[in-house]
């Protein structure tokens, strides 16, 4: 079917229902068709990772996704990372402390990247930092003050421990 | 306060030269920004630009119709549909020896570079747009292509523009002293052929416009990402006929620049007319793939220099040529970079002869414009090889011969020998002392030998460099034939309830403008940050900037809202001593507060005088109301910065691969407003150096077809390729800047390539290799050790692991 | 830069999946973890008239060990593989491969069978399977067929399975106790594609002499078995000596390609670096495992 179709998609715990393309990717879909435009596209073909957002708990790049392929997913933005609206992920707090982030194009895949790492490895090595991060792309910082960002953050304990990143049953399509 | 701030000694509240978290970084973390790509608009159209697969071509025919039937298409152009007024953007900077050219909206009748505009489609979506492009057919005829700068030269060799005699755009000679009587006499004369290659600026957001046209006012809004707004908006004026106080442009948040969205571009024209046409408004967003053929190549430059030594090794003169690949025509910047490169070649040192030819060519290669730096690490690469060179020829260790040749404080101020540069102020050779006492350069040297004895091949790499910033005497701009102003304006608005607001042309591009220009701000009133908001992006709104964001000229900026603020204050003293009913020569202003001197607690606070200015009840005889007022700055001259690299590497020879050990930065930028920023500046700066000096080039085939398209092909520099920044500052303060504040923003990008490749050579002195061509990599490396016969006697991969 | 039109089938089972490739093979694509397929759609070098996602397919997902053989489901996500104790243990060799593939988020999605098949000349997979002698089982509504790895890749991204085919499974015998792999690649960045990439996989007689060598590389055109190299190998005693010889049979066999971020003559070199350092670290490991 070349039309459209129909899927349903959980962004930061929020329920939708879409109609999309087969060809319209996942990126697309969550800046365009539900306004989370906090996910940038920098490439579009999966070699900068600054659309970095997670599918069911795990960080993927969403210009490499189809949105039809996420049909029933769980996915979290950068809008939907810190625990509730009006707070900061401990990442994002120590992005701006270090001065992790210049023109912030890259930022919210960078912060995402570095989330998914301390939810699995809540105490990174430095060397394990740069080697998680090693596919995410900034012009801007030179790199080091991102390591410093998440080393703070991996050194205070700072970052919440992954969530159950299991959908509920009644939102699997 | 919601940012840190320190209680002077006086008890005064400051903000300059704290590490104050950026304002900007709390939307920007929470994927709040809004960048081009986020504005949408009610009944918007997507555009797309068609561009030639070819490098140099005859265009025969072009047929639309396919793609013009498509359902959802609105409008299909070529050059022919254009309309008379759409008239090509100008060269900005055009010395009388740069022949005439121009930047086209589309190609009519030939093509000069793969991803030269062709045609554009403008329809309901992106997706469409895209698929009514693939129905445009095109038919050319090929034409030899120029692809190496030197060939170019060749008389005979395929010409770029019919109109002129050869490919040369431009031959600006430099000239001073009596360099050939400095050779003469020369005990030591070094040389070498240098390669700068080809890479770009790069930044992680492509180009973007989005152009909206109201029939009814008939004014033009226009978003924009390019760093000189006020700029562009004079010449979308005069390109479109329209006057300028009917175009706006705005800026979003935009995803880094680094020089490449300074250049005017076509699909400003483009999108433009297709909003005026049309009636809604147009949106165009650049994908990498174009990116990569058609927004500003930089840097790339073919170079021989020859530099002439006493027998003490005191430079006598330096002498050469530098041929410039401008692609297939003249960028907005001119041949600005070339003139900066030729400007700048005597770096830090004392010498008095001086000749350098510097020719631009054109190529059918994609236009190459500015890049952070600006021909700076063209002739920094270059000179501080030389240096090397010259150490090894005299026996002498680097750092040493670089002390007997650098410029003293007490030279300052210092004409140099192109006979066009006045360094102001700056400590060099204090600079290369201090990298050299963190780095521990002694000891290094110590240890070099019995490492190598381990089969460990250690280098040391030295880059000391300047930096011209505050890119703005207007007169010199003149004097230079740049076909603008320098001069930066602030605006500030104290409103009735006693709040700051800074308006500035600025264009923030992740420096840090907002924050910087808020910690002046409250500065200068003594006043808590929070209180001060910055208003940027907004031409109807913000002081008029020539030049726009670049040339590291925050400073400028900087110093006009301090003169602005100084204006205010002393209206605020004048209506305060009104009403205190004292002279003004005895009112005092400190942390926001007006008293009359040596009773602090008789006075009022800025709302207080800033209420009285907008009742106007009772204001002394013939002062206007309102508190407001606009200030421009143009410096008397530049300010330059300076400082001193030192790489340490090691080299592993069976790969050719190298690991960065140490990176030490000492660096002079005046005082320094915000540690956080200026530090942030100068690693982004190296590890731009870095994927200049290692990893990054525009391949193109003999053919002209760029083989570097995408990040597969072009490689960036990401976590594992950037050394640990070790930073320490000097401060020499400019005489030309209030406050003393030089510019940053580009000094980290100028000796990352001489630091690498002295390093490297250094690293491989048993072989006695030399590297001067960029990119260095493994493969350059490993076949240069292969040829010195580094693999014999047992030491080939085959036989030693 | 999107994608052209093309319609999509997302089947749940295997037979769904080869009836519908029986029907459109010709003309349509498999979407597995899409990490190098999307990027061609994207940029239109490839416009499918369709693409036949088989995401559905879950129960092609999944590690199994069975009388020696280890069984890969070709829907796993090399995620999976890299944290896998199973395959750690019975494949050392496929573990440290999948550490070099691209980035985290790129392997989160990425699939083993997608990257075999995709053979970019320069991936890990091809190489390492080719070493450890797998093969894969295949079916189309015409019947199922095994291939060995050997006979399924071709130079240039081509490979022998039918338009009509689907992968279902990669089969490797599990390394035994006397067996040592490793893995060596060189990229220009961490994360890229390798300009050199060799694999060894090593079995150890009592003696110390190595019974069974295999050794597989790639440099730029197809990931290829390096029997020169294997023969100077096998029966022998790794001593410097030796592994020079191995080294230098395996420069002579390679089959490089140069493009413009290696000539032929750094990626042979490199290939015989690569079979060095490989060796090294097998039979050190080896040394290391003996002494425990």
């Amino acid at each position: 079917m070349t039309g459209e179709r129909k899927i349903s998609l959980r962004v930061n715990g929020r329920q939708h229902e879409l109609e999309v393309e087969p060809r319209l990717s996942l990126a697309d879909a969550l800046r365009n068709e539900l306004g989370y435009t906090g996910t940038h596209l920098g490439c579009e073909h999966g070699m900068c990772g600054a659309c970095t957002v997670w599918l069911d708990g795990k960080s993927v790049r969403s210009c490499l996704m189809l949105a039809a392929l996420a049909d029933g997913a769980e996915v979290t933005t950068i809008e939907g990372l810190a625990p509730d609206g009006d707070s900061q992920h401990p990442l994002q707090a120590a992005f701006s402390k270090h001065h992790a982030l210049q023109c912030g194009f890259c930022t919210p895949g960078m912060i995402m990247a570095a989330a998914d790492l301390l939810q699995q490895n809540p105490h990174p090595s430095e060397e394990e930092v740069v080697d998680w991060m090693g596919g995410n792309i900034c012009r801007c910082t030179g790199y080091r003050a991102i390591v410093r960002a998440v080393m703070d953050v991996a050194e205070s304990g700072a970052a919440p421990p992954a969530s159950d990143p299991e959908p509920e049953p009644s939102s699997v399509g | 306060m919601s940012e840190q701030a320190e209680m002077s000694e006086q008890g005064k509240v400051t903000w300059i030269g704290k590490p104050v978290p950026r304002r900007e970084d709390r939307p920007l973390t929470a994927g709040a920004g809004r960048y081009m790509a986020d504005i949408e608009m009610p009944g918007m159209l997507y555009m797309v630009v068609l561009r030639s697969p070819q490098a140099h071509a005859k265009i025969v025919s072009i047929d639309t119709d396919a793609a013009r039937a498509m359902p959802g298409v609105h409008a299909v152009y070529t050059a022919a549909d254009l309309p008379e007024e759409l008239k090509p953007f100008p060269v900005i900077w055009r010395p009388p020896v740069l022949k005439d050219d121009s930047i086209a909206a589309l190609a009519s009748d030939r093509v000069r570079n793969v991803g030269e505009e062709v045609a554009v489609v403008v329809a309901d979506t992106q997706q469409i747009a895209e698929d009514a492009r693939e129905l445009i057919r095109v038919k050319y005829e090929r034409l030899p292509a120029n692809v190496d700068p030197i060939k170019a030269l060749e008389p005979d060799s395929p010409r770029i523009r019919d109109e002129w005699d050869d490919n040369v755009a431009a031959l600006f000679p430099f000239r001073n002293g009596d360099v050939d009587a400095a050779f003469a006499e020369a005990a030591h004369v070094v040389d070498g052929h240098f390669k700068i290659n080809r890479h770009a600026a790069m930044p992680m957001e492509t180009r973007g416009v989005v152009a909206s046209w109201d029939a009814l006012t008939e004014t033009l809004t226009f978003w924009s990402m390019s760093q000189a707004a006020s700029l562009l908006r004079t010449e979308l004026a005069k390109s479109l006929d329209l006057p300028d106080n009917a175009i706006r442009v705005m800026t979003p948040n935009v995803g880094g620049a680094f020089g490449a969205k300074w250049d005017r571009y076509a699909e400003d024209l483009l999108a433009c007319v297709a909003t005026r046409r049309l009636g809604r408004p147009v949106k165009w967003m650049e994908d990498r793939r174009e990116h990569f053929q058609s927004t500003v190549h930089a840097r790339e430059q073919i170079q021989d220099w020859e530099m002439a030594l006493d027998e003490d090794g005191r430079i006598l003169g330096v002498r050469g040529r530098a041929v410039a690949d401008l692609g297939s025509c003249v960028p907005s910047s001119g041949i600005g970079t070339q003139w900066v490169t030729g400007n700048t070649i005597p770096n830090q040192y004392k010498f008095e002869n001086y000749s350098a030819d510097i020719i631009a060519v054109l190529t059918n290669k994609a236009r190459a414009g500015s890049y952070r730096g600006f021909g700076g690490p063209e002739s920094n690469f270059p000179m501080e090889r030389l240096m090397d060179k010259a150490a090894k020829e005299l026996g002498v260790d680097p750092a040493e011969l670089r002390f007997r040749n650098q410029i003293q404080p007490e030279d300052m101020p210092y004409p140099t020998a192109t006979g066009m540069a006045v360094y102001d102020t700056g400590d060099y050779p204090g600079a290369l002392r201090r990298a050299l006492e963190m780095v521990g350069y002694e000891k290094l040297r110590e240890e070099q030998p019995k490492l190598r004895e381990q089969g460990i091949y250690r280098g040391l790499g030295i880059g000391c460099y300047v930096h011209c910033t505050g890119f703005g005497p207007s007169a010199m701009l003149g004097m230079i034939n740049y076909d603008t102003s320098g001069y930066e304006g602030a605006r500030i608005r104290i409103d009735p309830g006693g709040k700051v607001t800074v308006y500035t042309g600025m264009i923030p591009l992740g420096q840090g403008t907002e924050t910087s220009l808020a910690q002046i701000a409250a500065d200068s009133f003594g006043i808590d940050m929070d209180d001060v908001r910055v208003v940027w992006g907004d031409t109807s709104q913000t002081p008029y900037t020539g030049f726009g964001s670049g040339g590291s000229r925050s400073n400028l900026a900087m110093t006009a809202v301090m003169n602005a603020a100084e204006q205010l204050k002393a209206k605020m003293i004048r209506i305060a001593a009104h009403t205190l009913e004292a002279s003004p020569d005895d009112v005092e202003f400190a942390d926001g507060h007006l008293s009359v001197r040596g009773v602090p607690d008789s006075g009022l606070t800025m709302p207080e005088v800033a209420r009285i200015a907008y009742l106007a009840h009772s204001l002394p005889e013939g002062e206007e109301p309102m508190l407001q007022t606009q200030q421009v700055f143009d410096p008397p001259g530049f300010g330059w910065a300076y400082g001193c690299h030192v790489g340490v590497v090691d080299v592993d020879i069976q790969t050719g691969m190298m690991d960065w050990k140490r990176y030490v930065i000492v660096d002079d930028c005046g005082p320094m407003v915000n540690p956080l920023i200026v530090r942030g500046q100068i690693e982004g700066g190296v590890a731009q150096g870095i994927g200049g000096a290692l990893l990054e080039e525009m391949v193109y085939d003999e053919a002209g077809q760029p083989m570097t398209s995408s990040f597969m092909d072009y490689l960036m520099p990401t976590f594992h390729d950037v050394p640990d920044y070790e930073i320490d500052h000097l401060v020499s303060p400019s005489p030309h800047i209030r406050g003393g504040f030089k510019g940053m923003g580009e000094s980290g990008v100028m000796a990352p390539a001489a630091v690498v490749a002295n390093a490297i050579v250094d690293a491989l002195a048993p072989f006695g290799i030399e590297v001067d061509e960029l990119p260095i990599t493994p493969n350059v490396l490993w076949r240069k050790l292969r040829d010195a016969g580094a693999f014999e006697d047992g030491r080939s991969a085959a036989s030693v692991g | 830069m999107k994608p052209a039109q093309f319609a999509l089938d997302t089947p749940q089972s295997a037979s769904e999946a080869l009836a519908l490739l029986s029907d459109h093979g010709d003309s349509a694509k498999v979407i597995a973890g899409g990490q190098s397929l999307v990027p061609m759609l994207n940029f239109r070098l490839v416009t499918p008239e369709r693409l036949i996602d088989i995401n559905g397919l879950e129960d092609l997902a999944y590690i199994r060990e069975n009388d020696g053989v280890l069984a890969i489901g070709a829907m796993t996500r090399q995620q999976e593989i890299e944290a896998s104790p199973v395959i750690a243990a019975a494949a050392p060799l496929l573990a440290e491969a999948t550490r070099e593939i691209a980035h985290p988020s790129i392997r989160n999605r990425g699939t083993v069978g997608g990257s075999l098949l995709h053979n970019d000349p320069s991936a890990e997979y091809p190489v390492t399977l080719l070493c450890l002698g797998a093969e894969v089982e295949v079916a189309s509504v015409r019947g199922n067929r095994t291939i060995p790895v050997s006979d399924l890749i071709l130079p240039w991204f081509s490979t022998t399975l039918e338009p009509d085919e689907l992968l279902l499974e990669i089969r490797v015998p599990v390394a035994g106790e006397s067996t040592s792999q490793a893995f060596e690649e060189l990229a220009r960045r961490k994360g890229d594609f390798a300009l050199a990439a060799v694999a060894v996989a090593l079995t150890f007689g009592a003696s110390g002499a190595i019974e069974k060598a295999a050794i597989a590389g790639t440099a730029g055109r197809c990931a290829q078995r390096l029997t020169e190299a294997e023969r100077a190998l096998t029966g022998e005693v790794p001593t410097d000596s030796v592994v020079g010889a191995v080294a230098a049979a395996a420069e002579t066999e390679i089959q490089p390609v140069g493009d413009i971020h290696a000539d032929e003559d750094y990626r042979r070199h490199l290939v015989a670096l690569m079979t060095r350092r490989a060796l090294a670290k097998a039979i050190g490991d080896r040394a290391g495992s003996k002494e425990d």
